[in-house]
């Protein structure tokens, strides 16, 4: 393994070329993704990358890591066992708005509450765009599609409010179009002892022309110029719930976070194994008298 | 074989019906006895009608008969369940004082015994089964101090002091009986020298889970598979690994994916509905050459089925199940100690192919505790074999021109380098999209086929390089062929022994190899009658022989929710064998 300091970003990148839409905010987010690994002093060879389906899911092949594209909206148990299995290795869950917060919702739900040590990024263009414009479980209620020409009239869900409420303890928001800041909440939710869950902004130019890179930059309030303070559950309450805003920024910390595999003691490197049954293993025999 | 004794406690769930017969059986088993049990139950947690049976003989039992000497009934539903198998040397113990009438009939022995006041006298009313226990001792003649042992396995969490009162209780009980009834029918239980253990499938797929090296196990509680991760939960520890409780099936095979392309032996276990979640990213596993061991139990299906009830209903679903084509193996254990073996052979298997495992047993083994010597699990015959696993040295072996790890290369038997997390210049990713050597999307059409080759070139190899037999019983030279896959085995070889006495001679092939399997080409063509015993209403792994042979066999099917009975299957056989072989 290469020392931190030999590590640059360019090398978490592969040498395939994403078939990303020219200015898809995807690029923008695996940058960070990159810098951000690069920078906590991992390398490609103890980083594995778990990617679920759609045009976020293709990060897998982009990137160069241990990785997994797996099943539509089951990345997060993939990222568990490979992090339970492996503690030495750094986890990275990559997907999109319609792998986490739709077909895989019921995963994201219990790995907050689980609380793995891995950072989960996910890549919220508020649409599908893989599947060519439909509505997402974030698209707004009145927004047209092919498969809602009214809109989808429901509420979009609130997945900093759903982590919230299933008791995270990191809740960040980035734009992928703020190169440093983004790589900067990323690194925070690699740095942090748990689950580090991100929620980004990563615009579709193609499909979505209501949620786009210039209404992100209109709008976007950074909670650190605000002088948020994300220890501070009830102001990270206050700001999840604003319904009227477009934060950027670490909502939500816990400070007494304590990670799984120091909850459950699950600290070894279970590749490791003998090469016959264990020497006392006649004792679970025995068990049986 | 030597006399045996058919013996059962039944009452309400909730009664503690399986602990009071797990009691009597370990008291058997310590005292060098054979013991068979089986369990009827249902899907809840208190009320309705559980039983828990007990077969024992000096000599090896491995099917329940119909037939039962010693009941010991806390509700009459429990005596109107089993009257078909009571007989005129049975007897019935029951409680007298309670609310309930007892019904008997007057050529069975009623044994009433105040169960409930007399543990009171031991200390508490909670003690009634055991007070039941020490009477089936005295009917028995069984020396009530066997139960001590398996009473303070039972209860010495508790403090000594709830040890000394079962002991009690159980000696107030066969007191009772021994003081108010002169009774002689006949039991003697024979002790003997012989250690055995007595344990369940479940437990053996777990302790051979634990043999072969699997330190990772997520799964959703179902029955009849839970008791898979029960018995892991608390002894996987010990090894370093970790149980993990998912949110549903999709998400435990999900997680054991991760963990064994982490390098971890991983596995999960199921029962039908699970499987049917899993069937999902069970080609995932398979084109992303993940080594996984995905045990289903099969209970009665489809849909919910019938949840407490056995049927072998699963074979085309792991044999077939999942879009597009997926290279697999199929393992399906004949007994409860096959049930040990097995696994360590399918963790083997997963690793040495990197392909996905099914292993297949069935509630009739699950719930089933069966005696076997120790030796049956000898430690130091497990063997593992990891297979193609590269290291940061012979990793270079496997680099293409650019440095990069060819995690799917393309060789002679299939199968490609493993690179685990951590290994310098390892680094690859893998899909589920179809993918090209470095593991990376194509749709190239001679990449495809060259992945899809060598996906199946590994199946092809093990079946060529790995040993696929069958088990054989009966007289070789037959020309009556019955075939079986899975539990039936056990029933079948008892079979045998009723057969024979009646001049019918059987050869019984008994195959633990769905896929890939024996080939039963020449053993089918060369018999006068083959009949394949299954517990399914179609037929499909005669349907699977039909295939392989192109010649039509004969059907034992069953699908009560009930396991086949020894002495039911030799009626059958017989029936079968005079009937014509159906039309081509």
């Amino acid at each position: 393994m290469s020392s931190q300091s030999d590590v640059r970003f360019t090398d978490f990148k592969s040498d395939k070329q994403p078939t990303w839409c020219p200015g898809c905010g995807d690029f923008g987010t695996m940058n960070g993704m990159m810098k951000a690994l690069a920078n906590t002093g991992n390398d490609p060879d103890n980083t594995f990358v778990v990617a679920g389906i759609g045009c976020s899911g293709k990060i897998g092949t982009y990137m160069h890591s241990y990785a997994l594209h797996g099943v539509h909206g089951r990345a997060l148990p993939v990222g568990t066992g490979v992090k339970m299995a492996r503690p030495d290795i750094e986890v990275m869950v990559a997907g999109g708005d319609g792998d986490g917060y739709s077909i895989g919702a019921g995963h994201f739900v219990h790995a907050v509450r689980r609380n793995v040590d891995m950072s989960y990024v996910v890549m919220d263009n508020r649409i599908y765009g893989l599947t060519k414009g439909q509505a997402s479980p974030t698209s707004r209620s009145d927004f047209e599609t092919s498969t809602t020409p009214e809109g989808p009239q429901q509420p979009p869900v609130n997945p900093l409010a759903l982590a919230l409420a299933a008791g995270a303890t990191f809740i960040a928001q980035s734009f992928s179009s703020d190169a440093m800041r983004h790589a900067e909440i990323v690194q925070q939710a690699i740095e942090h002892d748990g689950f580090g869950f991100v929620n980004v902004f990563s615009p579709c130019v193609t499909f979505n022309d209501v949620d786009t890179y210039d209404y992100f930059r209109d709008s976007l309030v950074d909670l650190e110029e605000e002088g948020h303070d994300p220890n501070d559950y009830e102001a990270a309450k206050e700001v999840i719930l604003d319904a009227d805003k477009e934060y950027q920024g670490v909502m939500y910390q816990n400070e007494n976070s304590v990670p799984y595999h120091e909850q459950h003691d699950v600290t070894e490197d279970m590749s490791e194994i003998p090469d016959g049954a264990p020497e006392d293993a006649m004792d679970l025999v025995r068990e049986f008298y | 074989m030597a006399e045996d004794l058919n013996w059962a406690v039944g009452g309400e769930a909730g009664d503690g019906i399986d602990s009071t017969g797990k009691i009597f059986a370990q008291a058997l088993s310590r005292a060098g006895r054979h013991v068979f049990t089986s369990k009827d139950f249902a899907s809840r947690i208190r009320g309705g009608y559980t039983a828990y049976k007990i077969r024992t003989s000096v000599d090896e039992v491995q099917s329940v008969v119909d037939r039962l000497d010693i009941l010991v009934a806390l509700t009459q539903r429990t005596i109107d369940e089993n009257l078909d198998e009571l007989h005129e040397d049975s007897a019935v113990i029951y409680d007298g004082e309670r609310s309930w009438e007892a019904d008997i009939p007057d050529e069975i022995t009623a044994v009433d015994v105040p169960l409930k006041s007399l543990a009171e006298d031991a200390g508490g009313a909670i003690m009634r089964n055991v007070v039941a226990l020490g009477a089936a001792c005295e009917l028995t003649n069984f020396d009530v101090e066997y139960l001590d042992e398996s009473l303070e396995k039972r209860f010495g969490g508790k403090g000594s002091k709830i040890v000394e009162n079962n002991k009690e209780a159980a000696r107030l009980g066969q007191n009772y009986v021994q003081e108010n009834y002169d009774l002689d029918l006949g039991y003697d239980l024979e002790i003997t020298d012989n250690d055995y253990v007595l344990l369940n499938g479940d437990e053996a797929i777990g302790m051979g889970a634990l043999a072969a090296g699997c330190r990772f196990y997520a799964g959703y509680p179902i029955t009849p598979a839970t008791n898979v991760m029960e018995y892991l939960t608390g002894r996987i520890e010990r090894y370093g690994g970790h149980v993990v409780q998912a949110e549903d099936e999709l998400s435990a095979i999900n997680m054991a994916l991760g963990a064994a392309r982490a390098g971890a032996r991983s596995m999960t276990a199921t029962s039908g509905p699970g499987i049917d979640l899993m069937a999902e990213t069970f080609g995932l596993i398979a084109t992303s050459e993940t080594p996984l061991v995905i045990c289903d139990v099969m209970r009665s299906g489809p849909s919910t089925g019938m949840p407490t009830k056995q049927e072998q209903g699963d074979l085309n679903m792991t044999l077939y199940g999942g879009h597009g084509e997926i290279p697999r193996f199929v393992i399906t254990p004949t007994t409860i100690s096959e049930c040990f073996w097995k696994t360590v052979e399918a963790f083997n298997y997963a690793e040495k192919y990197q392909t996905p495992v099914y292993l297949v047993a069935d509630l009739a083994l699950a719930v089933t505790e069966q005696t076997f010597p120790p030796e049956a699990f000898d430690m130091d015959e497990v063997e593992i074999e990891r297979g193609k696993i590269v290291d940061d040295e012979t990793v270079d072996e496997w680099l293409d021109e650019q440095g990069r790890f060819r995690a799917h290369a393309d060789t002679e038997d299939g199968v490609s380098p493993r690179a685990l997390p951590g290994t310098i210049d390892g680094a690859h990713m893998s899909t589920g999209l179809e993918h090209d050597e470095l593991g990376r999307r194509t749709e190239r059409q001679d990449e495809r086929v060259q992945q899809v080759d060598k996906r199946n070139r590994k199946v092809e190899t093990a079946q060529e390089q790995e040993d696929w037999d069958y088990r054989e019983f009966g007289d070789p030279d037959s020309d009556n062929v019955v075939i079986s896959w899975g539990s039936n085995e056990g029933a079948l070889v008892e079979a045998l022994e009723i057969l024979e006495e009646e001049g019918t001679d059987v050869r019984v092939i008994s195959v633990p190899y769905i896929f890939p399997r024996p080939d039963l080409t020449e053993d089918v063509e060369g018999a006068e009658n083959v009949i394949v015993v299954e517990c399914n209403a179609t037929g499909q792994f005669a349907d699977v022989i039909e295939h392989d042979t192109l010649t039509r066999v004969k059907r034992i099917n069953k699908y009560t929710g009930v396991r086949f009975k020894a002495d039911e299957l030799a009626e059958q056989i017989e029936e079968q064998l005079a009937a014509e072989v159906p039309a081509q």
